[in-house]
């Protein structure tokens, strides 16, 4: 019988033609609206969290309380994301640079008050800070600074960045994986070495070997990172893990944020364009660097991250040090929690939508019982029974509804694929792709079925109800 | 095998009661060709109805070998008249965009027949109305003769023992008509009770029993036993 109705039904969905069609269009934009908004969501939510997984679960940054606060330095925020034009001479946004100001994190508690109200928190003591907090198993420093640089064929302000030589060892994937791509890492710490981000080389035009000088004192350059492009399409070939869509994140953003360690790394680096001098050195040679940097550090697998972290803080406390500490457990949690609240608002405009559709579908069908009266009376004088005349019904505003949502499964599906082109650079986190899950696919078809039957259950529900000698006398 | 005792059915136009049956008794046998006549708005239609479990009667009885039809459930009416009668129409009552064929297949789909076998009967009730060749048109590209066969072809699907038929020449033309007069005729030779509604004199001869109705009573009913009384 089931078959025979849902041959009726497409018979009769077939024979109105533009209605039908109109019907499951309102049904379609409702699911279109739904999967392009659901599927976009989870993939922002996966690709950011990807990014998180990359940097590692089990890191705590340690920032120190500036008037910018510990967020944006650790998310990428404006303070320390978009400064990565530093190769010019000009600093950004007409502060004028003490090299210590960036390079010691002093920085202005608001952009009106100017360079005078600083304040300088001192840096953290890792060694200190390995022994006192148990449940860590690595910690480094990481100070950036700006400073000027004179090289054999050109000069200008570039960024320095100071990671200590356990920071170095322990979190490499912070800046990128740290891949040579010529000469040598650092040798030792009592010679003036440094390291140079690949761009930063090439406008400088130096190679290995060549001496520059850094703020008043003479380095030699001893290695060339890879641009991180090519390391991002390394390390994704290598471990397999990353999908195309992320690979091809670098290509499209300035200072390739091609790991996913780079939403950190953006926060405290760019790779491409700055210079890497160890912290040992630099702590020797410019007195006000004692005072910079990031501390980042690795608990043990199992530790408990609200302990470590009261542990750190009170550390910090007896260190003198004016930080705070912030798991990368946290700040995933938060953002998803966000992005978990933005969905279900960017869900909930989608129902609207679907309802919308469902209220169209019940019109065409409360209209398709008028019109059909003398059928209904037809079919129950030749012994149609009213349930059957109800399945009649609710089978085709069924199918009418179950096609929209396979149209609009497929419609809201390339919909998302070219959305999220659009929306990965806009939202910073690369280019990424949207995430059908089968609970998504097999949801939205069951729904979509359902709000078809469920719309025409009442009209279903007035045809099978007619009189048989009133329904063959309309007309 | 069909009875109506004291039959009475009022409508309710709103404010007003139409009495369309005020106290009808008769009984109509097996097997024989039945003749209803009577001025337009005398009840026929609704008497038919009445007999066909289409609506219950306001007030009485209609037995129907032994079932009184007015105590049957909603479902039970419905299976009544899957079963039990074949109606044909004066409008047809064909469902437009099915072709001949399905419009004959539909009752028995209804009755959860497997398809094969709601074909090949198909297939033979357009037969026996010689539409074997129409059988994939659609109503509207039929003649109404062809029209009212496809319609007797459906009621005849089921093989029930009672064909009604409401004024069914009533739309087509004096020849057309005869033709379909014949052909309901010639199924009480198949062993249907066939109960016309019809203003055709020469049917009405030919009837083994001839009820006359006026304002909703049965002015006349007669009766010829007999083999001359067959067709
Ligand atoms: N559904 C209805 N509602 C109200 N009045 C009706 C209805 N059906 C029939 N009638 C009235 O009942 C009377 C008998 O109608 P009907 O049985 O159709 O007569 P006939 O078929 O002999 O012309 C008429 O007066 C008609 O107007
Ligand atoms: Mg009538």
């Amino acid at each position: 019988m089931t078959l025979h109705l849902v041959k009726l039904a497409i018979n009769n969905i077939r024979s109105r033609r533009t209605r039908s069609w109109l019907t499951i269009l309102g049904v379609l934009i409702g699911v279109t609206a739904v999967v392009s908004l659901l599927s976009i969501g989870t993939g922002v939510e996966q690709a950011v969290l990807q990014q998180f997984k990359d940097i590692g679960y089990d890191i705590i940054v340690i920032t120190p309380n500036t008037g910018l606060g510990q967020a944006s330095a650790t998310m990428g925020g404006p303070g320390f994301a978009g400064q990565s034009a530093t190769t010019s001479a000009a600093p950004p946004s007409g502060r004028t640079f003490s090299p210590d100001q960036i390079g010691t994190a002093s920085v202005p508690t608001s952009p009106s008050s100017g360079p005078a109200a600083t304040v300088t928190a001192a840096a953290v003591d890792t060694q200190a800070l390995l022994k006192a907090v148990t449940g860590l198993v690595d910690a480094g420093n990481l100070g950036t600074r700006v400073a000027s640089v004179e090289g054999p064929s050109a000069s200008g302000f570039l960024r320095v960045t100071t990671p200590s030589l356990s920071f170095l060892a322990a979190f490499p994937s912070i800046l990128g994986g740290f891949t040579i791509a010529n000469g040598t890492t650092f040798t030792n710490t009592t010679e003036n070495e440094v390291v140079i981000g690949a761009r930063s080389a090439r406008t400088l035009g130096i190679g290995i070997g060549d001496v520059i000088t850094i703020d008043g004192s003479e380095f030699a350059v001893i290695g060339i990172l890879a641009s991180s492009r090519s390391v991002s399409a390394e390390s994704s070939a290598a471990t397999g893990r990353r999908r195309n869509g992320t690979a091809r994140a670098g290509a499209g953003t300035v200072g390739g944020v091609g790991t996913g360690a780079s939403l950190l790394a953006r926060g405290m680096t760019n790779t491409d364009d700055s210079l890497f001098v160890l912290r040992e050195r630099a702590v020797s040679l410019w007195i006000s660097q004692a005072g910079s940097s990031f501390t980042i550090v690795r608990m043990a697998t199992g530790a408990k991250v609200d302990q470590v972290m009261t542990s750190i803080s009170a550390e910090l406390t007896a260190q003198g040090v004016l930080a705070t500490p912030v798991s990368v457990q946290q700040i995933a949690a938060n953002i998803q929690g966000t992005l978990g609240m933005i969905e279900t608002v960017l869900a909930s405009i989608a129902a609207v939508a679907l309802v919308v559709g469902g209220i169209g579908l019940m019109n065409t069908m409360y209209t398709s019982v008028l019109e059909r009266t003398r059928e209904i009376g037809i079919l129950k004088a030749v012994g149609a029974r009213d349930g059957q005349v109800m399945a009649l019904f609710l089978v085709d505003s069924g199918l009418m509804g179950l096609i929209g949502g396979v149209l609009g499964l497929v419609l809201g599906g390339l919909l998302s694929f070219f959305g999220t082109r659009l929306l990965g650079p806009a939202l910073g986190v690369g280019s990424f792709q949207p995430v059908f899950g089968t609970t998504l696919i097999v949801g939205v078809l069951v729904a979509s079925f359902v709000i078809g039957a469920l719309s025409g259950a009442w009209p279903a529900w007035r045809a099978s109800r007619l009189n048989p000698v009133e329904a063959l006398a309309a007309e | 095998m069909i009875t109506f005792h004291d039959v009475y059915k009022t409508y309710l136009m709103g404010e007003t009661r139409v009495e369309a049956l005020q106290g009808v008794t008769f009984e109509l046998p097996e097997r024989r060709l039945a003749v209803i006549m009577g001025p337009s708005g005398s009840g026929k239609s609704t008497l038919l109805h009445l007999a066909g479990c289409l609506d219950t009667p306001t007030h009485g009885r209609v037995n129907y070998n032994g079932t009184d039809l007015g105590a049957l459930s909603s479902r039970g009416r419905a299976d009544f008249r899957a079963q039990s009668v074949g109606f044909v129409f004066q409008k047809f009552n064909l469902i437009p965009n099915l072709t001949a064929l399905r419009n004959v297949e539909i009752p028995l789909l209804l009755q959860n027949k497997p398809a094969a076998e709601a074909r090949k009967r198909a297939l033979d009730a357009l037969d026996a109305v010689e539409l074997r060749d129409r059988m994939h048109h659609r109503p509207s590209k039929l003649s109404g003769g062809e029209q009212q066969r496809v319609a007797i072809a459906r009621a005849l699907i089921n093989d029930p023992k009672l064909i009604l038929a409401d004024e069914p020449t009533g739309n087509l033309d004096t020849r057309t008509g005869q033709r379909i007069l014949l052909l309901l005729k010639g199924l009480v030779e198949k062993g249907k009770a066939v109960v016309v509604v019809t203003h055709n004199p020469e049917i009405a001869a030919s009837a083994n029993t001839l009820v006359l109705l006026r304002d909703g009573k049965v002015e006349s009913f007669s009766t010829s036993h007999g083999k001359e009384g067959l067709v």
